[in-house]
């Protein structure tokens, strides 16, 4: 059993685990709440983008765009350093972090969302409007649920890409799994067992929501997965 | 006026240094997407092969390359494969990077080929070979030039993720655009916000045409195949 210490030292790692076990916590709660608020933000910032008005749909293409071609470091940047000067130490650093990946995650759902609304035949909204529903209810009971429905890959792959963007967190020292990685590394220098470790678990974050997506597509699928 | 004229004297010092990082980030870049590309089209030829062995093997390749965050991948290839002790895995932070990169490029380069290729219907193959034509002509001839049509759009959208992962690069010291951004800030503290805005503009100078090439061609392509 030697050698396999030599390259792969399990004792230390084991010492380790409620760091990384913490670790994975943050990760996935981060990316819960950023998820959640992406796509409420996202059906919104989507219907922006569809609006009439032109004021409207030119202010949201231009920071779909914008978010779209710049970095998620910078972004992470300018967030960090610009919402203190604005309005103060009114945020934790988690919770900066937070604002950050959400609104680097927005306009994406908010893309992925307007591919599906756009996909629902425009019988659907006629037919809504026919029966007395007013343009909320259409839009609430009629075309999200169906438009959800078309996207929902897109949509988890899209969240598998948020999941990683968190590892870009540790570096303005919000601690998550990556953070976990860099503290076992600081503290023991044993750049192997940590950085795999760290690996190992996203990757079984990332096993776990294949299997969650394979599950979705199957029940939400059917004639809709045919779409896709 | 005078802050005007104040943040004008401050892009001007630092222009040639971001543009330095500008120039770096757009080398790393490049080579990293033909490398990956290339690398990536092998392998995602080689998956729509009739062997079960190669096409697993490779959605394992694509699979840890998609679960784990870039940043990950750049920690191991740039401390861990050194302490492997193999002479030829010791990379320096380019190589690191350009490795890491091609490496991350090519898992997204591989779904897309050969989804490309499953897409060109079946009939074509089988008209192909039965004019005589070997496997390999029927696909170097026949079916390669159909579904690299395809891959434009999706390989374009690509390529701007890859651009915007070289930012990441600046953690293992590489002088690209993000690192340089940082280094003028510790020379100038006062403009944090304002340096990072003019990188920022950078990177959208860079990545736009890129995005609007991507849609043109995803409209265009779109378009004949109707």
């Amino acid at each position: 059993m030697t050698w396999l210490y030599d390259f792969f030292n399990f004792r230390i790692v084991g010492n380790y685990a409620n760091v990384f076990l913490d670790g994975i916590i943050a990760t996935v709660s981060i990316t819960s709440v950023c998820l959640v608020l992406s796509l409420f933000f996202g059906v919104f910032l989507a219907l922006m983008r569809n609006s009439s008005n032109g004021l409207v749909w030119r202010s949201a293409a231009v920071y779909i765009q914008f978010i779209r071609s710049t970095p998620l470091l910078i972004q992470i940047y300018l967030i960090y350093y610009g919402l203190p000067s604005l309005i103060g130490n009114f945020f934790d650093e988690t919770q900066t972090a937070i604002i950050a990946l959400t609104i680097h995650t927005t306009p994406y759902m908010a893309e992925i969302i307007r591919t599906g609304i756009m996909s629902v035949s425009h019988s659907q909204t006629e037919g809504a409007m026919a029966v007395g529903m007013s343009k909320f209810q259409t839009m609430r009971y009629v075309i999200l649920p169906q438009a959800i429905a078309k996207v929902i890959s897109p949509l988890l792959g899209q969240t598998v890409v948020l999941l990683k963007d968190t590892s870009l967190l540790s570096i303005i020292a919000v601690f998550e799994l990556m953070g976990a990685g860099l503290q076992m590394f600081s503290e023991t220098v044993i750049a192997t067992e940590s950085y795999v470790t760290t690996a190992a678990c996203y990757l079984m974050i990332y096993l776990v929501m294949l299997v969650i997506s394979g599950v979705v597509e199957r029940k939400l699928g059917g004639a809709n997965a045919a779409i896709n | 006026m005078e802050w005007l004229i104040e943040k004008w004297q401050i892009v001007v010092m630092l222009s040639p240094f971001l543009l330095d990082g500008l120039k770096s980030t757009f080398e790393v870049s490049i080579v990293a997407i033909i490398c990956g590309s290339l690398l990536g089209g092998i392998l995602g030829i080689l998956k729509t092969l009739d062997s079960k062995v190669l096409r697993t093997s490779i959605d394992c390749y694509l699979h840890v390359f998609r679960g784990t965050p870039y940043l990950v991948q750049l920690y191991l290839i740039y401390f861990v494969l050194p302490s492997l002790g193999i002479a030829w895995l010791q990379f320096d932070s380019y190589m690191a990077a350009i490795v890491s990169l091609s490496l991350y490029t090519s898992s997204y380069v591989v779904a897309i080929v050969s989804s490309a290729i499953f897409s060109v219907p079946k009939g074509q193959e089988e008209a192909a070979r039965s004019c005589g034509m070997s496997k390999a002509q029927a696909l170097f001839h026949v079916v390669l030039p159909q579904a690299l049509k395809l891959t434009i759009p999706p390989m374009a959208s690509v390529y701007v993720i890859v651009i915007k992962s070289t930012a990441v690069l600046s953690v293992i010291g590489l002088s690209e655009l993000t690192r340089q951004g940082e280094t003028s800030i510790l020379r100038m503290p006062g403009d944090t916000m304002f340096i990072y805005c003019l990188v920022a503009a950078l990177y959208f100078v860079y990545c736009y045409p890129v995005l609007r090439f991507a849609r043109w061609a995803e409209l265009r392509i779109g378009t004949n195949n109707h």
